[in-house]
C-alpha cells in the first residue's frame, strides 16, 4: 500500500468522498402481487400474537398475507416514507394522533362501503367506532380501548402496610403525602414515582382536570401558560423533595422504551403507562404490579378518557380493497383470532368478543378490565384530534422539562419558553 | 483515417482501461443511486413537502427560515462544531501515537494492530452505541470504577447535559483505527536513513519526531484531517442511539444530521430537511476548502521542489 499522492490526485479523492456520502436515499420495496400487506408497530409479544392470527387466516382462507412490523419509534418514519413512495401497505395499524392527518390527505380509504358486506360491525361499541370517524366517514376500526393510568408495585406497598386511597377520588395532595410517608422505606435506589414532567399524556390529564384540553377543535393550544407552569412546578417540587429520581437518572428513559422506564428498571414505585401495557410491564417486573387512576386536582374534572389504543385502517391505494376488508374483519370480529390477540392491544369494542374473552383472562388481564370498568364511570369525552405538528410539541416537552429539571432555567421561564414555542410550532403547521 | 482512430482508442484503453474498470462499481453506484436523489433533494429544498402530499414550490422559504427563524439550528451547529473541534484533533493525536508505537517490529505486532483497529470496525455501529449508554450510565461500568477507585458516585454521564457530548467525543476518539492504519502506512514511507543520519548527528527522539516524522507525514496528516472532519460533521448514529433518538438531554447532543433527520422523518418536513442537507454540504465544502488553502503552508509533497 502506498500513500504517495500529489496534490491533484488527492483533491479528487477527497472531493469524491465528500460528495458521495452527504446525501443518502431511501429505496422502496416492490409491491407484492395479489396478497394483502399488513403493517403494525408492536413488541415481541404483540408480534407473536399477530403473526399467529395471520397464519390462522391464511390456513382458513388460503389467502396470502405479508406482515411487516416495527417499533413505535421507527414506525411513523417508515409509514411516511412508504406513503411518499406510493407504496403503503394495504392494512395499516393507525394511531388516533395520526388518523386525521392521513385520512384528510387522501391516504386512507373510507370503510363505510364495506360495513355490512365484509365488515360486520353490528356488535361494535358506538363510542369506539366514533373514534375512527373523520369528517363523518369511518377511516379506522378500533382494535381496543385503553386509558392512561398510574402503575405501581403492589407487593411493595402491601409489605409496607400502606393502603391505596379510593382511586376515584384521590388527589395530588394524597399522592405527595403517600410519597412522603414512604420516603426512606423503599428498597435502595427506588424513588416514590417516575417523574412525569416530560410526558405529554400526563400534562393532558392535568389540563383536562381543569376543564381544558391540550388542543382546541381548531388546532390551537387548549390550555393557559399558568396551567403549564403549575404542572412543571408540581413535578419540580417532587424532584426537589426526592420523591422522583434526580434529573440525570430520570433522563435515562428518554428513548421511551418500556425496558428503560424508571418503573421497570426498579427506580420507581409508581409509573405512568397505558392500561393495555400492564401485561407487558408485569412480564418485566418481579413484584406484582397493578394499575390505578391518576390522582385528581382538588375538585377537578375527570382527566382520563377511554381512547382507542390503536385502530386498523385501509390504504386508499390498496389494490384489492375487498380482500383487505375481509382480513380487517377477521382481526376485529373473529372469535378464534381474538382468542389469540386477547386484550394485548386493548379491550375489544365487539360485545360478543368481549364476553368470550373475559372468561379466559389471566389475573393481570382481569386487572385491566376492572380498571377500565372503574375509569368508564369517571371519564370525560374524547378530546379533539391533535392538530398537525402535535407530534413535534410532544417531543419538545422533554427538552423543555429537562431544562427545568437540570435547573438551567426557572419553572416560570421554562414554561413560558415552551408555551411560546408551542404557539409558534402550531402556527407553522 | 479510422484505422488510426481505432489504434488510438486501443492505446488509450490499454493505458486507462483497467483504471476505469476499477472505478466502475463506484461510477455505477454514483449514477445509478446517488446522483438522482441528490438532484431531487436540491429541488425539494425549494419546496414544502410533508411526504404525504405532493411537494409545492416554496422558493427560498426554507433557507430563509433556516437563517432567520429556526430556534434549534443554531444549537445544532454549535453542538456539531464543538464535536468536530474536539474529536478530530484528539482522535488524530491518539491515532498517530498508536501508529508510532505499532510501527516498531516487536513480536505479534500484527495481532496488536488488528486489535487496535477493532473499535473502528465496530465503532459507528448501533451495538457499540448501546454499550456506551451502559458504560456511562448512572450505574455503568465507568461510575462503578470511580466508586471503587475514589469512593465517588458520578452522575449519569450520557444523560447529563453537561457531559453527554463529552462521552460522544470520547467514543469518537476511541475509533482511531482507520486514521491509525493510514498513519502506519505513512510512517513506512519515511526513509530510515533519515533517522540514522539524524541520530548520528545526535538528534534526540523528540527532535527527530518534530523534524523528520511530522514534516514527512504532513500529507498523510492532511488526508486524515480532511476525511475525519467530514466524518465529524456527518456524525449521526452515536448521538441517535445514545440519546434515545432525542438529541437530548436538552438538545445537548443534537448533532446537525440528527436534527436534519428529525425534521425529515419525525416532523415530516422533507423540504426543509433537504435545505438543511444542502447547507451541510456547503459547510463541509467550506471547511474542506479552508483545509486545502491552509495546506500550502504546512503540507509538502515529495514530488515538489521546496
Amino acid at each position: 500500500m502506498s500513500v504517495r499522492l500529489n496534490r491533484r490526485q488527492f483533491g479528487g479523492m477527497v472531493g469524491g468522498a465528500a460528495a458521495a456520502s452527504t446525501l443518502a436515499s431511501v429505496g422502496a420495496f416492490a409491491q407484492a402481487g395479489d396478497s394483502v400487506r399488513l403493517i403494525w408497530w408492536g413488541n415481541p409479544d404483540r408480534d407473536r400474537r399477530t403473526n399467529e392470527v395471520i397464519d390462522l387466516y391464511m390456513q382458513k382462507t388460503g389467502a396470502e398475507v405479508v406482515p411487516e412490523t416495527y417499533g413505535w419509534g421507527d414506525y411513523w418514519q417508515k409509514l411516511a416514507t412508504q406513503a411518499a413512495g406510493r407504496n403503503l401497505p394495504d392494512l395499516i395499524q393507525m394511531d388516533y394522533r395520526f388518523i386525521f392527518e392521513y385520512a384528510r390527505r387522501g391516504q386512507l380509504a373510507a370503510l363505510d362501503p364495506f360495513i355490512g358486506a365484509q365488515l360486520e360491525l353490528d356488535d361494535f361499541d358506538e363510542n369506539q367506532l366514533a373514534s375512527g370517524r373523520v369528517d363523518g366517514s369511518l377511516y379506522g376500526v378500533s382494535l381496543g380501548a385503553n386509558s392512561m393510568t398510574h402503575v405501581y408495585k403492589k407487593t411493595i406497598l402491601e409489605n409496607l402496610g400502606v393502603a391505596l386511597p379510593d382511586p376515584t377520588s384521590w388527589t395530588n395532595d394524597d399522592f405527595v403525602a403517600m410519597g412522603n410517608e414512604l420516603k426512606g422505606k423503599l428498597p435502595e435506589g427506588m424513588y416514590f414515582s417516575q417523574n412525569m414532567g416530560s410526558l405529554e399524556p400526563r400534562l393532558e390529564v392535568w389540563v383536562r382536570q381543569r376543564g381544558k384540553a391540550l388542543y382546541t377543535d381548531d388546532g390551537q393550544l387548549g390550555y393557559d401558560l399558568q396551567d403549564l407552569q403549575d404542572f412543571f412546578a408540581f413535578w419540580k417540587d417532587l424532584q426537589d423533595q426526592g420523591l422522583t429520581p434526580p434529573a440525570d437518572v430520570q433522563a435515562q428513559d428518554a428513548s421511551q422504551k418500556m425496558e428503560e422506564s424508571m418503573f421497570v428498571t426498579g427506580r420507581s414505585l409508581f409509573g405512568f403507562i397505558h392500561s393495555n401495557q400492564l401485561v407487558a410491564n408485569q412480564n418485566l417486573v418481579e413484584e406484582e404490579i397493578d394499575i390505578t387512576m391518576i390522582p385528581n386536582q382538588d375538585g377537578g374534572e375527570p382527566g382520563q378518557y377511554l381512547k382507542p389504543s390503536m385502530l386498523m385502517s385501509m390504504a386508499e391505494s390498496a389494490s384489492n380493497k375487498e380482500a383487505a376488508a375481509e382480513l380487517m374483519n377477521f382481526f376485529v370480529t373473529d372469535p378464534e383470532a381474538n382468542d389469540i390477540l386477547q386484550i394485548e392491544r386493548g379491550v375489544s369494542g365487539d360485545a360478543s368478543i368481549r364476553e368470550r374473552l373475559i372468561e379466559n383472562l389471566t389475573d393481570t388481564e382481569t386487572k385491566i378490565i376492572d380498571y377500565l370498568n372503574v375509569v368508564a364511570t369517571h371519564v370525560g369525552a374524547l378530546p379533539p384530534p391533535p392538530p398537525k405538528n402535535a407530534g413535534e410539541l410532544d417531543r419538545a416537552l422533554r427538552p423543555a422539562w429537562d431544562a427545568i429539571a437540570f435547573e438551567q432555567i426557572s419553572v416560570e421561564d421554562g414554561a413560558k419558553d415552551y408555551y411560546d414555542n408551542a404557539v409558534e410550532i402550531l402556527e407553522r403547521a | 483515417m479510422p484505422s488510426t482512430l481505432a489504434a488510438r482508442l486501443a492505446k488509450e484503453w490499454r493505458q486507462s482501461g483497467p483504471g476505469y474498470m476499477f472505478l466502475l462499481p463506484w461510477l455505477v453506484g454514483f449514477f445509478g443511486l446517488t446522483l438522482g436523489p441528490t438532484l431531487a433533494s436540491l429541488y425539494l429544498s425549494f419546496t414544502d413537502y410533508d411526504l404525504l402530499t405532493s411537494p409545492s414550490w416554496a422558493g427560498l422559504d426554507n433557507y430563509e427560515y433556516a437563517f432567520t427563524r429556526d430556534r434549534r439550528l443554531g444549537n445544532a451547529l454549535e453542538v456539531t462544531f464543538t464535536y468536530v473541534l474536539f474529536s478530530v484533533p484528539l482522535k488524530l493525536a491518539v491515532a498517530l501515537l498508536l501508529a508510532m508505537v505499532l510501527d516498531r517490529s516487536v513480536r505479534g505486532v500484527a495481532f496488536y494492530r488488528a486489535t487496535y483497529y477493532l473499535p473502528s470496525l465496530l465503532g459507528a455501529s448501533v451495538a457499540i452505541a448501546v454499550l456506551w449508554r451502559q458504560i456511562f450510565g448512572a450505574e455503568g461500568l465507568f461510575n462503578q470504577l470511580l466508586l471503587v477507585l475514589f469512593g465517588w458516585q458520578g452522575p449519569a454521564w450520557v444523560t447529563h447535559p453537561d457531559y453527554a457530548l463529552s462521552t460522544l467525543v470520547v467514543l469518537a476518539i476511541w475509533q482511531f483505527g482507520s486514521p491509525m492504519i493510514i498513519f502506519l502506512a505513512g510512517l513506512r514511507q519515511i526513509p530510515q536513513d533519515l533517522y540514522e543520519a539524524a541520530s548520528m548527528d545526535g538528534a534526540s527522539g523528540w527532535r527527530q519526531f518534530w523534524r523528520i516524522t511530522l514534516p514527512l507525514l504532513a500529507p498523510v496528516i492532511f488526508f486524515n484531517l480532511v476525511l475525519q472532519t467530514i466524518e465529524g460533521f456527518k456524525a449521526f448514529t452515536q448521538a441517535f442511539i445514545v440519546s434515545g433518538g432525542t438529541g437530548g438531554p436538552i438538545d445537548s447532543t443534537l448533532f446537525y444530521s440528527l436534527y436534519l433527520y428529525e425534521e425529515a422523518f419525525a416532523n415530516f418536513r422533507m423540504g426543509y430537511a433537504s435545505a438543511l442537507a444542502w447547507l451541510l454540504l456547503v459547510i463541509i465544502a467550506i471547511f474542506t476548502a479552508i483545509a486545502f488553502w491552509s495546506s500550502k503552508y504546512w503540507v509538502y509533497y515529495e514530488d515538489e521542489a521546496r
